[in-house]
């Protein structure tokens, strides 16, 4: 069957954030503004450019009626969405189909949660109290409710099916710590070794601290305009390719019944975003691979075809992943090491990626001059980025992608 | 309605409407494990649900399943995140899979549910050391109201049918 697509017919326009700190000190609706604005002005748009708004949350955040007219934006669309990982890249999605049925013209997207100050993940604090009842009942009796617990049997099966080991997939966290020390921003600057992760204290086995991203408090902000629209904008136009949202494993809330379990949703997402956008993962020059944990990232990128099933602990372990490798992956440093945004800082990396304008610690970084000088404290734009890809996670079973073009 | 049940510092609710799991759970209290089958294909699924996942007919009966089973992956939980598990860590959560209806209807399905590796008391929790893949279990149960108990796993005597497997120390 062909795959629909709009191939190029979108572009991101404008990216924006916040601080990524571990302590805004202030209001989701405070760092909403503060994103969105940015994002507007790095598009070179007016408050009254904008006419659509998504964002996405798990009640720790503040909707877009609130969000729209602090910055005095009147809305002809607008939708606040429930959910964490994988819902930026079905956002882009939803703002494409919202433009192209001409409900409104310009979409921002945006994320904003104080993840380390207020509500953190996992149902601790507030979140620890509430009754267990319904699909709950399921897990949360014994002893598994967090992200990590809920996700550890599907990582513990590929290292038995595989032989996967915890060396290997460490390297995940050595790269993206290495990316880290070139981004100003990272809340995590300092590069690791493979010893330093497996060294560090267990979670939840076979996950080791260092394993796990580092929550944080962050907005950020994605404007989604038509090509046609995103032509006379002040930034390069960053052209959508390909996307697919929350495409999902049968039986998404107990995926553990359908196997197999080491298989993960980009096994069916490949085919919609690759289609889409009419390449082949060898065509990709950078990846952004929701990095929850060292492991989504090995999953994700296997599965969707940049190694073979079953090869991703040798495949993030040989170099290709890391800045002066073949295919970089989050060069920002990712959740494990920037910041954790549900996803969100992936995607406003690879637009600067594509842009050549990443934000590294190069003298003439805001010129967008680059040395692509790798070692420590230098340069993290990787030369001639023409593709990218970002493979999103919300959990084994559901998972999101999109491919952009400069 | 029933009383909420408090364990581990939790509060568990089955109302009197939970269609899925209240019947289960009354049926382990019995000390049975009980799942339910579509009465059009035949097929058993897990957790309870109100339509067949393959032929989505919305006839079903209680069926009663052995208990027996194989340790099909597993976590070991070090930092626990709920209070009232952090003077058990480090504790085992397993993904048992059932002897019945094993591989089908596809050869990677199967009936599998979520417990703790327990000592044969059912309460107590197992050694971490001793939760592995390909280990053979058998189910208990946990008393926990008098209209509830917990579905969990104990170690059984059986020989593993096949490879033994846990993440090098």
């Amino acid at each position: 069957m062909a795959t629909k697509t709009l191939r190029d017919k979108y572009c991101i326009v404008g990216v924006g954030e916040t601080e990524y700190s571990r302590g805004s000190g202030r209001t989701t609706r405070a760092m909403a503004v503060e994103a969105v604005r940015k994002a507007i002005l790095d598009a070179g748009l007016r408050a009254s450019d904008v006419d659509g708004m998504l964002d996405y949350q798990g009640g720790d955040s503040t909707f877009a009626p609130h969000v729209a007219p602090d910055l005095g934006i009147r809305l002809n669309f607008y939708m606040d969405v429930v959910g964490g990982g994988s819902s930026t890249e079905a956002l882009v999605g939803l703002a494409m189909g919202a433009i192209e049925t001409g409900m409104c013209n310009t979409v921002a997207i945006y994320r904003s949660m104080n993840g380390y100050s207020e509500f953190r993940i996992g149902g601790t604090g507030a979140r620890a109290a509430q009754p267990v009842r319904g699909m709950d009942l399921a897990q949360v009796p014994f002893g598994m409710r967090s992200a990590g617990q809920t996700f550890a049997f599907t990582f513990m099966r590929h290292m038995h099916e595989y032989g996967t080991t915890s060396e290997q997939v460490a390297h995940v966290k050595v790269a993206h710590s290495k990316h880290a020390s070139q981004n100003p921003k990272a809340v995590q600057k300092e590069r690791v070794t493979v010893q330093d992760v497996v060294g560090s204290r267990w979670i939840v086995k076979p996950l080791h601290l260092l394993d796990c991203c580092l929550e944080t408090d962050n907005a950020t902000c994605l404007i989604v305009t038509s090509a046609e629209r995103a032509r006379d904008l002040r930034a390069r136009p960053i052209y959508i390719m390909g996307v697919a949202g929350r495409v999902s494993k049968p039986r998404v809330d107990f995926h553990w019944a359908h196997g197999p379990i080491s298989r993960v949703a980009g096994y069916y997402a490949k085919d919609i975003v690759f289609g889409q956008a009419g390449i082949r993962p060898e065509d990709v020059h950078v990846t952004g691979s929701y990095d929850a944990f060292t492991f989504t990232t090995m999953l994700q990128l296997e599965e969707y075809g940049f190694c073979k099933k079953g090869e991703g602990g040798a495949y993030v372990s040989s170099g290709i992943i890391e800045l002066g490798g073949k295919r970089p992956n989050n060069t920002s440093g990712g959740h494990l090491c920037e910041g954790y945004t549900h996803g969100m800082s992936m995607v406003i990396e690879n637009v600067r990626q594509l842009r050549g304008t990443v934000d590294d610690t190069c003298p003439g970084a805001a010129e967008g001059k680059h040395t692509h000088d790798y070692s420590v404290g230098k340069c993290r734009q990787v030369k001639d980025a023409e593709i990218t890809m970002n493979l999103g996670w919300a959990m084994p079973a559901t998972g999101s992608a999109l491919i952009m073009r400069r | 309605m029933p009383q909420p049940v408090t364990y581990r510092g939790m509060t568990l609710i089955v109302p009197d409407n939970d269609s899925e799991w209240k019947e289960y759970f009354a049926h382990a209290r019995q000390h049975r494990l009980m799942l339910r089958a579509c009465k059009a294909c035949g097929l058993m699924r897990y957790p309870p649900t109100h339509a067949c996942p393959w032929c989505m007919d919305l006839g079903w009966t209680w069926k009663e399943v052995s208990g027996r089973g194989t340790i099909y992956s597993y976590e070991v939980v070090h930092h626990a995140i709920q209070p009232g598990f952090k003077d058990a860590t480090p504790y085992g959560v397993v993904l048992v899979e059932l002897d019945e209806q094993r591989g089908q209807p596809t050869a990677d399905e199967g009936l599998r549910i979520i417990g703790n590796l327990v000592k044969p008391d059912g309460v107590s929790f197992e050694d971490d050391t001793q939760v592995a893949i390909g280990k053979r279990v058998r189910v208990v149960f946990q008393d926990l109201a008098e209209h509830m108990a917990l579905v969990q796993f104990a170690l059984s005597d059986e020989a593993p049918p096949g490879r033994v497997w846990r993440l090098p120390e």
